[in-house]
This record gives structure tokens, sequence and C-alpha cells, in this order.
């Protein structure tokens, strides 16, 4: 009976906190072990295309994960203040260049080739058209041949928006496999939204419960 | 009613002091025990398959997507795996990642040789400390996971692991590099992959394999930021 009497009150508020204070930091430490879904970050700066600058006209290229093929963007500088984009891919050594795209557009805008634009098995691959703060991506088949008669390429902007989400587009970061572009979204108050895959070529959107 | 006024002894104190002590450090060992371990990236190849493999028929598996692997020629393999590092310099070799950047370095001396993008571990963390190669395979496989995350990846090239089954090597079924992407492992383009395989070396019978630091963060040899190293 005494020594119930000694664990009074002030003692368990003690071991209490004691013990509180040691489960804050093992659980702080064993957070740091924990696999990150951190939100993907952009491309470094290093992961630019190669570029050549010859008068007005800018080559840059990007090169497949097998050292294979390459994409190829040649710029023109038009005297009327606008630029001609113009896409092809050719093998690793620039043989058999095969023109697939060709757009023109004004100051405003740009397009680039993104680091991780080839699909893994070199079927497809994607560009961007960058306006100011909006991102579109375009999708194309390497042979350059049409996805249907009506469909050159896939506007994969302009067909996940259509799926009517919740979300917007915000960018495409890379390839999940051969045929599954990556993307990341932002909810309509600016935060962080769901990925999704867009499957080429049945156009599907997909949404995943892993953020990229 | 009147209570006796309990006086507290030195004694007293001590017991509490030694009692809230023995609270805090058994609260603390538990939760150590149940810390994750760095043992495996591959559930089920990392104890019985770290060797040479090749299936030229086998269909992959990765995030639920069936995959195909690309046909590997292993004598040709093999043979280029022979060759020895290549050396630009006569400093020491050091490879660095960053976790932060998911840019992988490589230096002789204070030297940049590489730099390129990498995916580390997504679906397991990539273990952060200072390791050196001890094994390189021009060819494997790898697998593990289960349920929706099961993976089957045969014909993997230039593999080189640093600690246990968690290494370098090229990955074929994604091209999201500078995200992260795996259980574990580093994975690399192809024409990233191979350049770094020729140029790292494995352990000899007298010398560790080329150094690796896996850190946080990185801008220079020296400047490796290292939270909670498993090493």
């Amino acid at each position: 009976m005494t020594t119930l009497r000694q664990i009074e009150l002030e003692s368990i508020f003690l071991i209490s906190i004691v013990a509180a204070s040691s489960l804050f930091f093992v659980i702080q430490r064993n957070n740091n072990y924990q696999p990150q879904l951190s939100i993907a970050s952009a491309i470094p700066a290093m992961s630019a295309p190669s570029e050549v600058i010859t008068s007005k006209v800018t080559i840059s290229s990007q090169i497949s994960p097998d050292g294979t093929k390459k994409a190829i963007m040649k710029v023109t500088q038009n005297p009327d203040d606008t630029s001609t984009y113009d896409f092809a891919v050719a093998d690793e050594n620039s043989a058999n260049e095969k023109p697939i795209f060709t757009r023109t557009l004004d100051l405003s805008k740009n397009m680039t080739i993104p680091f991780n634009t080839w699909s893994p098995d070199n079927k497809y691959f994607f560009i961007r058209e960058n306006a100011g703060d909006n991102k579109s991506v375009f999708a194309f088949k390497a042979s350059g041949i049409a996805f249907s008669d009506t469909e050159q390429y896939f506007d994969v902007t302009d067909l996940f928006s259509q799926k009517n989400t919740g979300n917007n587009f915000e960018e495409a970061t890379g390839w999940a496999s051969e045929s599954l572009i990556i993307i990341n979204t932002t909810k309509e108050n600016g935060t962080k939204g769901a990925s999704y895959w867009f499957e080429v070529p049945s156009k599907a959107v997909i949404q995943l419960s892993t953020e990229f | 009613m009147r209570y006796k006024k309990n006086k507290k002894t030195v004694r007293h104190y001590l017991k509490v002091y030694f009692l809230a002590l023995f609270v805090s450090l058994v609260i603390f060992g538990i939760g150590s025990f149940f810390k994750p371990q760095f043992d495996c990236a591959n559930s089920i190849t990392c104890k019985s398959d770290l060797t040479v493999s090749v299936d030229n028929n086998a269909i992959g598996m990765f995030q639920g997507n069936k995959i195909t692997p690309p046909k590997v020629d292993l004598d040709q393999a093999i043979l280029q795996s022979q060759v020895l590092g290549v050396r630009i310099s006569s400093e020491a070799k050091h490879i660095y990642v960053d976790l932060s950047t998911q840019t992988l370095y490589t230096y002789e001396g204070r030297n940049q040789i590489m730099k390129v993008l990498i995916s580390s571990g997504k679906w397991g963390r990539t273990p952060v400390g200072n390791f050196n190669i001890w094994q390189k395979l021009p060819v494997t496989k790898m697998s593990g996971g289960s349920g929706a995350d099961y993976y089957y990846l045969p014909n993997i090239q230039w593999v080189m692991y640093f600690h246990n089954d968690f290494g370098f090597h090229t990955a074929y079924w994604h091209n999201n590099f500078g995200h992260e992407m795996s259980h574990g492992c580093v994975n690399m383009r192809l024409i990233d992959a191979k350049e770094l395989y020729a140029w790292a070396d494995g352990p000899t019978n007298n010398e560790l394999g080329t150094a690796v630091s896996v850190c946080n963060q990185f801008k220079e040899p020296g400047t490796c930021v290292q939270d909670n190293p498993i090493n």
C-alpha cells in the first residue's frame, strides 16, 4: 500500500511526458526512412537537348534512352517575328531523317523536346508547346504515320481536359511504360492534384493512386 | 478528514527519474526495432538471383503492365563487360547520387566525368550512405513486390550493386528519368548505364570497387549531405 501511495499524479505526469517525448523522437527518426512520395520536380537545366545554331536556324535533338534514335527540332526565325518549328526523327547517326510535324508560332509561344520525350520502345515521342504558364503536349508515332485519318497526332492536353477529371493538366513528365504518358495535375485551388496515365493508342485516361 | 502530508524524499525522486528513463528507453528500443531495413531492393530475387541471367523469350511485368524486354546477346554482353574500367586520370573514382535532383555524378578527384538524370526509389527508399561497388553484372533479372506492385524484369543490363541488391542499372521499362520510379535501385537510361558500367570498377583482390555516395543533396565532392545514413 505504501508503494502505491508513492505513485502520485505528479510522477505519472512526469513519466507520461517522457514517454510522449520518446515516442515523438522515435517517430520523427523513423519517418526519415519512409519512402518519399514527393511531388515531381522540374527537370534540371542540364537535361536540355544538344543544340547547334546556324544563322537563323537552331537545331536541337534528344536521343532515345537506348541511344538508337533521336528526335530533332529545327527552329527557323522568320522575318515576320514568328518562328517555324520543324520536327523530325532520325537514326542515332542522323541517317534516315523523317519529317514528322511543322508549326509556326508567334514570339509569345515556343516549342521544346522534353528530356523524356521517347517512349521506352521508341515507337512514340511527345513534344511540348509553351505559352506562358500554359503547356500543351502533343504525342506522335515515331514512324511518321498518323494515328487515324483525322489525327496526325494526339493533343494530350486537350484530350485530357475533355475527360473532365476535375483536375487541370500541369505537366507530362515522361513514360511509365511503352504506351503510358505520366501526367501531373493541379486542383482548381492550385494545389497538387492526382497523377494520371494517358494511354497513347486508346487515348484512355487512368487516375493513379500514386503521385508522381 | 485530515490527509497526512506525504513528505517526498530524494529516494522518491530518484525512483521516478529512473522509472521515466526506463520507460523512454523501452519506447525508443521498440521503435528502433521496427525501423525499416535496407536489406533488399527486389524482394524476390534479392537473396537468390544476383547472377548473370538472360531470357530472351520472357515477358516482363511492371506496375500491372506487360513489358517486352530487349533481346540480349549474352556472349556479347559478357565480352563487353570484361573491359576494365575506363580511366581519364589517375585520381580516385567516386560516384555521387543526389536524391533531391535525381542526378548522378561521377568524379575522378575533383574532375566531373558524368552528370545524368536517374530515377531512385519511389516504392522503396534508396539507402543514403557511403558504399563501394561490390559486384558488376552485364545482365540479370530482378523481381519483387506483390499484388498490383509485383514486377518481373528480365534482361536488365549493366548492373552494379553497391549495397546488397541496391544498385545502378538500365531501366528499359520506363522513360521518366529525373523522377523517382524504382523500388530502391538507381535506374538509368541504357546509354548512361552502359557508360557508367564501362567507367566504374568492381572489387579486385586488393581493392574495393568504386566508391559510391548516396546523398540527400550534393553539389560537388565534399558537399554530400546525408540525413540518417545507414552506415
